[in-house]
């Protein structure tokens, strides 16, 4: 049953085939969920989303709620937030400060760490029950930390992270390079939902290939208002970081709030914006300096993080709920230093393009939800075509399709191994 | 007498702006904003009446000259999310005034369906406008929707003006 599942490649000619029934089989969908969610890292959150010791947040990972939380000496935890009791969600706040969570159903209170610290009527229970570990909120299996990045990973075995990065690692290092005073997550999430695969918009975060099409209204504005600095062409490469994680990295037509002025910010921000290319020359190097101040990087790590330093810096995560249905999540990343004219013109700048309401990504969730409805004809017309940029000398281009081949590849040797 | 007059004004242009809108007469439902106007979209995870799109994260942040950019870009088959364009309904209710020197402030609830497709997505929540007179008209400085709902689910765009 599964083999009708596998994607097919013949580098010879030059063809690449991706089924569609990936897209819209509920047994894939469950297979996804045993073989990729379950196995592979998964980013969890930024460290600067719990700045003080007792800061936690929750958030759902892969299905489950998780409660990610920093305790009174500051180390972090992440936990499954079910009461060992009766299963209720503990915490039920998104965020904030607190040394204890309590369960609302019957009150049993949990420290930071998951320790039951107490339970109403405890003179009931035998004498080590408040010890006995099943008693604790249990812990994710495994949280790793990579940076500022945490990882969590709901198998107790497996690889460990800085293995499973492979070479994305050197990308999340350079984003987390933009200022010396490190990176935090700005106020404000991008929660949203689309009717589509969520492999579709793992595909679409990295395809350089839509661009001038899907978004062609976006680029005739950048035209429009940036004057001939909106002419800089689409121009770069694809690269495979191996594991299923590859990125685009190129030059593009919009300001980047790092070294890259666009007349749309006004004059009073050319000086800091060249003060800070300047720095960032002396403290990197002139060639790192260069490549993280002019180029664009959209990087997926596989199976579903996407790090895109573009117009903006965003972090974006998403699960499926079913075959056709996926939830988003999107924050801003941005220098933990930089100046209100700065920050204001960044934030400016991202929902620009990105985000439900920007120029850009309602055509992306158009684009995928077609794509699914598509689908629908799955039995007669079978097969996606991911082949551009097989036959290509020198590197891929970053508008070839070599990064969803990536992404299938792993998609697909993952499936097959838990097939075996 | 006098509130419910200015009520009664602020609710004719906001009822106006409603069906601009709906009629997609988005040319026109820009010279209901003065030349320093903005539109805010605040995000669902913090409260939207005190977010601040210098600091926060917003789904919409649009100055005068983005909102003239938005409506152009509006009118082209090549912005695909309004291609053919949605059907959509503005609801607005619950309005309520107050005015300040050289500035009315208003709030008001509203429902907006937007329809296209196969799906209908509603969005609710409540609007804060920042209104000024000028030659004894009426001109929206800034006008904030505010989305009473936990997050942009279950769809994903916000591709029509709310």
């Amino acid at each position: 049953m599964f083999n009708e599942m596998r994607i097919f490649a013949d580098r010879e000619r030059g063809r690449f085939l991706v089924p569609r029934r990936a897209f819209t089989d509920r047994e894939v969908f469950e297979r996804e969920y045993a073989a990729i969610f379950k196995r592979c890292w998964l980013y969890l959150g930024h460290a600067s989303e719990l700045p003080h010791p007792t800061s936690f947040l929750t958030r759902i990972v892969a299905r489950r709620p998780i409660l990610f939380t920093r305790d009174r000496d500051g180390d972090y935890h992440a936990l499954l937030n079910s009461c060992p009791h009766r299963g209720a969600v503990v915490c039920r706040e998104r965020r904030g400060k607190s040394p204890a969570f309590m369960c609302m159903y019957h009150g049993w209170t949990f420290g930071s760490d998951g320790h039951l610290m107490t339970l109403p009527g405890s003179a009931a229970y035998g004498p080590d029950f408040r010890s006995d570990p099943q008693k604790q909120m249990t812990r994710v299996p495994r949280m790793e930390r990579f940076g500022d990045f945490f990882f969590i990973n709901f198998s107790k075995d497996g690889e460990d992270l800085p293995a499973y990065l492979a070479d994305s690692g050197d990308y999340l290092k350079l984003v987390s390079e933009h200022s010396e005073s490190g990176m935090v997550v700005v106020g404000g999430t991008q929660e949203y939902a689309i009717r589509g695969n969520w492999k579709l918009l793992a595909e679409n975060s990295f395809d350089g290939y839509h661009a001038k099409c899907t978004h062609s209204t976006y680029l005739e504005y950048l035209r429009n208002a940036n004057g001939a600095l909106g002419a800089t062409a689409l121009a770069g490469e694809g690269v495979d970081l191996h594991r299923g994680h590859a990125v685009i990295e190129y030059t593009a037509p919009w300001g980047r709030p790092i070294a890259s002025w666009v007349p749309l910010w006004g004059e009073e921000g050319r000086a800091e914006i060249d003060a800070i290319y300047a720095a960032l020359e002396r403290r990197l190097g002139r060639d790192r300096a260069a490549r993280l101040a002019t180029k664009n990087r959209n990087m997926v790590i596989f199976p579903n993080l996407v790090i895109n330093d573009i117009m903006a810096i965003t972090i974006r995560t998403f699960y499926p709920t079913a075959p056709d249905h996926v939830l988003v999540n999107a924050w801003a990343l941005a220098p933990a230093k930089e100046s209100e004219w700065l920050r204001k013109y960044r934030l400016f700048n991202f929902t620009e393009f990105l985000g439900p309401g920007g120029f850009a990504t309602p055509d992306d969730v158009e684009a995928i939800e077609k794509c699914q409805a598509g689908y629908a004809t799955s039995d007669e017309v079978p097969f996606n075509d991911i082949s551009k940029g097989m036959f290509g000398d020198g590197p891929p281009s970053f508008d070839d399709e070599m990064q969803m081949r990536a992404f299938w590849t792993e998609w697909d040797r993952r499936l097959a191994a838990s097939e075996a | 007498m006098e509130k419910h007059r200015l009520r009664l004004d602020v609710e004719e242009l906001l009822y106006t702006e409603a069906d601009l809108l709906d009629q997609w007469k988005l040319q026109e439902w820009l010279t209901l904003y003065s030349d320093d106007a903005h539109y805010y979209v605040p995000p669902t995870d913090i409260p939207g009446d005190d977010a601040d799109p210098n600091t926060d994260l917003f789904y919409i942040c649009d100055d005068r000259r983005r909102m003239q950019e938005r409506v152009i870009r509006l009118t082209k088959p090549g912005a695909h999310s309004e291609w053919p364009r949605s059907k959509t309904r503005h609801v607005v209710g619950n309005v309520r005034v107050a005015r300040e020197p050289n500035l009315i402030r208003a709030r008001a609830s509203f429902a907006v369906w937007r329809s296209k497709d196969t799906t209908s997505d509603v969005f609710v929540g409540h609007y804060l406008y920042e209104i000024i007179e000028l030659d004894g008209l009426m001109r929206i400085r800034k006008k904030t929707s505010v989305l009473d709902m936990e997050a942009l689910r279950p769809h994903a765009r916000i591709s029509i003006i709310l």
